[in-house]
């Protein structure tokens, strides 16, 4: 009988644990980035931005792609004034969460 | 009738003079080529971290024997020989005394590597063995202060001259790092001489004279060395005209004085570098165009023999081009 209790806990404290491991990618479509003298500026200015783990540059599809953890939600408004600081403008912005 | 007539002929004149004048100020926006282009001799590297691989190279310089490239991503300077033989690697990636964030363009001056810090606002001093001197500068906006170094140039007095990216401005320091000017206005842009888009680097001639990238202006600036404005070129009015015919610009992101005083622009979003008088009157133009959404000529050097490195944004190489 105690296997059980022990059991559910173990998946509660598993699917919790997964959770918080979790975050939200933000793809965050901007013109210009083929120029690092302000993808670099972009990439400085996200990375000092609290809960951001990860900032990738995909030139490809000309999109910042923004990573944060679990419970640092980045709103529009914000990216929005720091790509402006890095002399870029935001064209958009898309975000899911992260598996 | 008469005031008419008169009229009628100043008119005229008037009109002789306008196209006189607009085909003359055509011929000085789309001047010819006086020069025969460069032809590329030798080029080595490609992405990774491996000595020898790149992943952004943004700077380069060189001394009388050695070539120096900042491998941006990879937070180090790398030192080849004139044939591309790596040598040795300077720095590494951080945030340390002697570590790099984002190195971009390089100056060397009487025996030591001056590395632009655009990540951690500081102009690194290194001696050309690797061994660290000195740091200048901090984070801000207030005199002697950086928001992203991209170019720097040192006086035979070890005076500094760094181009100062997010405040818009040029600063003259000392040896030390204490304040003597600027030229620009503190994080505001502007088009008029002596304000700057963006500045992304700058090189001294013999006489002390200062030449400014003037980046997203799409022009050189050039400065007495008593700090005065000398003349400016790039484009119609050299007032932030993009375009892709030869001497004008699309950013400019590098800027190198010759042996024989002449002055080299990478043009990057043109994928090529323009050779130009110390008056700027164009010479020649030479590159190679990109294969993806990326740009090639993003930095240039040249040697006391004439040859000019460039670092090839795209292909994460570096190029040497020789005179046809």
């Amino acid at each position: 009988m105690k296997a059980i209790p022990l059991l559910l806990t173990s998946a509660v404290l598993l699917w919790s644990g997964m959770t918080v491991a979790a975050g939200t990618q933000y793809d965050l479509r901007v013109d210009g980035l083929a120029c690092p003298f302000c993808a670099y500026g972009i990439e400085k200015k996200l990375k000092k931005t609290r809960g951001v783990t990860s900032v990738e540059i995909d030139l490809e599809r000309g999109v910042v792609v923004v990573k944060a953890g679990e419970g640092a939600k980045l709103n529009e408004a914000r990216l929005k004034q720091l790509v402006k600081d890095a002399g870029f403008t935001l064209r958009s912005m898309t975000e899911k969460p992260l598996p | 009738m008469r005031p008419a007539k008169i009229h009628i002929l100043t008119a005229r004149r008037l009109l002789v003079l306008v196209s006189t004048a607009i085909l003359l100020s055509s011929c000085a926006w789309f001047p010819s080529v006086k020069e025969q282009p460069y032809k590329l001799a030798l080029s080595w590297g490609e992405k990774g971290s491996d000595p020898g691989q790149f992943n952004d190279p943004t700077g380069i310089a060189v001394s009388a024997d050695e070539m120096f490239v900042s491998d941006a991503r990879n937070g180090r300077i790398q030192v080849f020989d004139f044939n591309g033989r790596f040598i040795r690697q300077i720095g590494k990636p951080g945030e340390g005394a002697d570590e790099l964030g984002r190195p971009m363009n390089l100056a060397i001056v009487n025996d030591e590597l001056y590395v632009a810090d655009y990540w951690n606002d500081r102009i690194q001093v290194y001696a050309l063995d690797g061994a660290h001197r000195r740091s200048i500068g901090a984070s801000g906006s207030g005199p002697g202060e950086f928001n992203a170094p991209v170019g720097v140039a040192a006086g035979p007095n070890g005076d500094l001259y760094v181009a100062d990216f997010y405040n818009q401005r040029v600063q003259h320091l000392r040896r030390d790092g204490k304040f003597v000017r600027q030229w620009g206005m503190t994080g505001k842009t502007g088009f008029r001489a002596g304000q700057f888009n963006y500045p992304t680097d700058v090189a001294l001639d013999n006489g002390g004279r200062l030449y400014v990238a003037d980046g997203y202006n799409d022009r050189v600036q050039v400065f007495e060395q008593n700090g005065d404005f000398s003349h400016k070129w790039g484009g119609p009015f050299a007032m932030n005209i993009s375009g892709p015919f030869i001497a004008w610009f699309a950013t400019a992101t590098s800027i190198a004085v010759g042996p024989q005083g002449n002055i080299f622009v990478a043009d990057f979003y043109n994928d090529r570098v323009q050779k130009f008088t110390p008056g700027g009157a164009f010479l020649t133009v030479f590159g190679i165009r990109p294969g993806g959404p990326a740009h090639t000529a993003i930095a240039v050097a040249v040697s006391a023999e004439g040859a000019v490195f460039v670092a090839n944004f795209d292909l994460h190489r570096v190029e040497k081009w020789v005179a046809d």
